[in-house]
Parts: C-alpha cells; sequence; structure tokens
C-alpha cells in the first residue's frame, strides 16, 4: 500500500471528484449520470470516496453566505484571509472590503483566562465549555466565556444565543448589556440583544434576572414559558405559549418561521442573515401580514413567496439590495 | 434494493465520515516509520466500512472504524517486505481511540465557513476564481467557461482540483487538538525489546 498506493488513492478521489463536479452541473445528461452509476458500482472503494468527495462539495454551499450581495460575481472575492493574527498571508493587505468583511469570521480568541466565540453573518455555531454547558450562537453573535473564582460567567457581546446550563455547584451567569441573570442548573434559554437592553426567553428551567437599571432594583425571577424584554426603562415580562417560543428559536433548525409578522418584521428578520439586504421601498406594504417557513440563508425563496401571494414586485437596486415595491394592480 | 444502498450510503456519511480527522490522527500513530501513508489506512478504512451491509447492528460506529482501521493497519504491516522493529512495536503499543467527547467539541459550524475560505483562499488564481464563481456566486461551469474565457474541460479541471483540496482541508481539521500523537516517538525506540515476538 506503500507509495503507489498514494497515487492510486488521488487517481480515485480525482475521478470521485471529477464525478461530484459533473452530476451537479446542470448541463449533465442521462448518459453521464448511467457513467458514473457503473464507476460506482465498480468497487467499495469508489463508493466511499465519491461519498467523501460529495460531503466536501456539499459542505462548500456554505460559502454561499459569504456573497456580499453586490450584482456581479467577483472572482476574486476570496484572494486571501486577513482574520486576526490566524492566518499570515502574502497578499492578505489592502484587499477588496467586501472580502476581509467576510474572512474576519469570528474564531476563537483567547483573551488570558476568557474565551470568545463569534460568528459571522449568515452563520451558526454550538460551543460545549469544559463543563458540558451549551452555547448556540445565532448569525453576528458574540460571547465572551470566563469561568473563573468559582463562576461560570458568560457575556453576550453582539447579536443572539441560546445558553444550557449544566449543572454545576458554580453559579452560570450570563451578562447581556446592563443586566445580570443567573441561570439555574439545567436552565435553556435564549438571549438576544435589542437597540436599548435585550430579550429574555426561557424554554426550561428558571433565571433570576437583575435589569441593573441604576434607579430601580427589580430583580425578577423568570421561569420557564416566560419571555422578557428589559431596557433603560426596566423590565417587563410576559408568558408565552410553547409553540412561539420554538417559532423564535427556529434559526436553531436554520430557519425563520413567521406566523403573522408584518413584511416590515419579516425583512428585518432575513437581513440579520444575509449580506445581500432586502429593503421595502414603499413604506404602504410593509405592514403586510406573512407566515410561512423559510430558510434563513435564502432571501430569495422569501422574496418570491412575497411577490407571488401579494402585489409587491421585486428589483434589485445599485448596491446590491433588493427592493421591494407595490405592484399596480392593472 | 437502491433504497437499502442510499441508506447504507446516508449512514456512512453520518457516521463514518465525520470521524475523518480521528481516524487520521489515529493512523498516523501506526505510521511512524514513514512506510505507510496515514491517509491511505484511512482511504481504505472507509472502503470497507461502507461495504458493511449489517450497518443497522453497529452501536459504535467509531469503535468499529477503529476497528477496521487497525486491521488495515496490520494488513500493511504483513505486506512489508522490510519490518521494522519500531512499526511491530507501536503496533503493540497503540491503544484503541479515545471516543469521549472533547472539552470544546464544536457541533455544528466549527469554524467551517472561515476554514473554508481559507482553503479557497490556498488555490492557485485561476483555480480559485473558477471554484468561487461556482461554489459562492452558483454560476453553471458553462457560464464560467464564457465569462472567463475557457473551455468546460478546463473549467472542470479546475473545480476537480479545488474539490480535492476542500475535501482533503475539511478532512484533516480537527477540533480536539490531541497531542498525544507525538509523545511516544523516542520512547518507542527504547523498548525495542518488547517488540521482538
Amino acid at each position: 500500500m506503500e507509495r503507489e498506493a498514494g497515487s492510486r488513492r488521488e487517481a480515485v478521489r480525482q475521478a470521485a471528484a471529477l464525478w461530484v463536479v459533473r452530476l451537479d452541473d446542470p448541463s449533465c445528461s442521462d448518459a453521464d449520470r448511467a457513467a458514473f452509476e457503473a464507476w460506482r458500482g465498480e468497487s467499495f472503494e469508489h463508493e466511499a470516496a465519491y461519498e467523501r468527495e460529495a460531503v466536501a462539495w456539499g459542505r462548500l454551499e456554505r460559502l454561499r453566505a459569504l456573497r456580499p450581495g453586490a450584482g456581479k460575481p467577483e472572482p476574486d472575492l476570496l484572494i486571501a484571509a486577513p482574520a486576526r493574527g490566524l492566518r499570515h498571508s502574502p497578499w492578505a493587505r489592502g484587499l477588496a472590503a467586501a472580502a476581509a468583511a467576510a474572512m474576519v469570521v469570528g474564531g476563537v480568541l483567547s483573551l488570558g483566562t476568557s474565551t470568545a466565540y463569534a460568528t459571522a453573518i449568515g452563520e451558526r455555531r454550538v460551543v460545549v465549555l469544559s463543563d458540558n454547558s451549551r452555547i448556540e450562537l445565532n448569525t453576528d453573535s458574540k460571547v465572551v466565556v470566563r469561568y473563573h473564582g468559582g463562576v461560570r460567567e458568560v457575556r453576550l457581546v453582539r447579536g443572539e444565543a441560546v445558553f444550557q446550563a449544566a449543572n454545576d455547584k458554580r453559579p452560570f451567569v450570563i451578562k447581556a448589556a446592563k443586566a445580570v441573570m443567573q441561570a439555574d442548573g439545567s436552565t435553556e434559554m435564549a438571549v438576544r440583544l435589542r437597540a436599548d437592553g435585550a430579550a429574555v426567553t426561557v424554554k426550561r428551567g428558571a433565571v433570576e434576572l437583575d435589569p441593573g437599571a441604576a434607579e430601580r432594583k427589580d430583580e425578577v425571577r423568570l421561569t420557564a414559558g416566560v419571555a422578557a424584554v428589559y431596557g433603560s426603562a426596566g423590565a417587563r415580562a410576559r408568558p408565552i405559549p410553547e409553540s412561539e417560543i420554538d417559532r423564535a428559536l427556529a434559526w436553531r433548525q436554520g430557519a425563520i418561521a413567521l406566523n403573522g409578522q408584518s413584511l416590515e418584521q419579516a425583512v428585518a428578520e432575513f437581513n440579520r442573515y444575509n449580506r445581500q439586504q432586502i429593503r421595502i421601498a414603499d413604506p404602504s406594504i410593509s405592514g403586510l401580514r406573512l407566515a410561512g417557513y423559510f430558510q434563513t440563508t435564502e432571501p430569495t425563496s422569501f422574496v418570491n413567496a412575497v411577490t407571488n401571494a401579494f402585489p409587491v414586485r421585486a428589483a434589485e437596486g445599485a448596491d446590491g439590495a433588493i427592493r421591494l415595491s407595490r405592484r399596480p394592480i392593472s | 434494493m437502491a433504497q437499502e444502498d442510499d441508506d447504507r450510503r446516508a449512514w456512512f456519511r453520518r457516521e463514518i465520515l465525520p470521524l475523518e480527522p480521528d481516524l487520521l490522527a489515529y493512523a498516523r500513530q501506526f505510521c511512524r516509520d514513514g512506510q505507510t501513508d496515514p491517509e491511505d489506512l484511512v482511504h481504505e478504512t472507509f472502503a470497507r466500512a461502507i461495504a458493511c451491509k449489517t450497518w443497522r447492528e453497529i452501536g459504535n460506529p467509531s469503535a468499529f472504524a477503529t476497528r477496521i482501521l487497525r486491521n488495515c493497519a496490520l494488513d500493511a504491516l504483513r505486506r512489508r517486505k522490510v519490518l521494522t522493529i519500531t512499526a511491530v512495536a507501536d503496533f503493540e503499543r497503540i491503544e484503541p481511540l479515545d471516543e469521549t467527547p472533547g472539552a470544546e467539541a464544536m457541533l455544528e459550524s466549527r469554524e467551517e465557513l472561515r476554514a473554508l475560505a481559507e482553503a479557497i483562499a490556498e488555490l492557485p488564481a485561476q483555480c480559485r476564481r473558477v471554484f468561487t464563481l461556482r461554489k459562492v456566486y452558483s454560476l453553471s461551469p458553462d457560464a464560467i467557461a464564457v465569462r472567463l474565457g475557457l473551455s468546460v474541460s478546463t473549467v472542470e479541471k479546475h473545480l476537480v482540483k479545488g474539490l480535492r483540496h476542500c475535501s482533503d482541508r475539511l478532512g484533516r481539521r480537527n477540533g480536539r487538538g490531541k497531542t498525544r500523537v507525538d509523545e511516544g516517538r523516542s520512547w518507542s525506540g527504547k523498548r525495542d525489546h518488547d517488540a521482538k515476538r
């Protein structure tokens, strides 16, 4: 299996990769498919090699999230990776802003005893901490984890995350905006930063919330099935049905679930996940109510659904954004 | 029958392929003397694993794949014309793969997007352009050929090259960062007498 084997392995993987590329080509013919089946049927080696290349090809679909949304495809989009201190690259400097923005996808950045985890636009990520607590980061989000002095502390710096605190003697503390929350063991809760303060939804367990507003010291205990919003004006909590919690957390399955939200709210949601932005050019349509289940990274399928269902038309603007306006009724 | 094959392949994708970085690290331990390529061991392990018609009965895919890899390594050892003592010593010493997940296993996106983009950035210029147009902008090979003034078969060649590069990069990444692989290099030399059997 020595040297000759290495080149044979590469030959098989190349052949597998070629089939993957061909079969995904829109002009692939039935004869091509039959030839592929014959090739794959020749050996388990071929079959396994094909699976390996096909899975990699599928994972590369995620690169679509890096599309800047500008009209014309840019072949040199991914010319280099000037990610902070993570990769040396000879061409790193002074590159297209789009490429730079796309590449500074948050990695893991350790600062002393704290560790930061971040996601880029369109990205999702699950982090399992040393005590088995889990953090699920939504698009364009960042947390800083610091376990010290008998306290497990996590700060939500940007975006939205679901926290699942593992049972442990040490308290699990979440900081977001000015608030400090202490979760009971085995609590599952979502926190989303807002322009002022944050929204907290408890799916399981319970959490003590201290909104941290200077004047008022009103600690609230939030239990499962409760959503709270806090900001400089204080905190408000209300019970919400489980279906509503699941809808709000559909992003964990890579989806946006709409159940009567306005077009304006729906567009704001899609814009969190995609570089290609959607804009409502005509305020008279922003109040349209929508329902449906969409992939976060497929704004075009959402736009198609809207233009099919409503008197709305879509056009791509000079800045690459999709502009929605009212379609005149003829 | 076709359904059965699809199920078996789906199982292979789901349970076996993601083990590649771990299997590769494990395979390296059998290949310290440089006579066997660890990638070949993994490649052969995959071929034997996907052949398993009784996959439904496998409760622990990681242990299953590890066992196959060990057998592949043993077969490779037997095929050798010159047997080095360290190779045999290593073989006796290497323990089955640790199956407990690492402290900070990245379950989902695992920095994947960044890793993918970095892998593309490493490609030669023309190959990188072709690949970017195909996978980031979803242009068809025909459209790419027109846009860049290439033949369709050249576009295909670039795509194959890019895919091969990326699939190897994806297979090598290991979030667990285990280091024990290299620890025993000098140690196994000292214990050569153990291997004379």
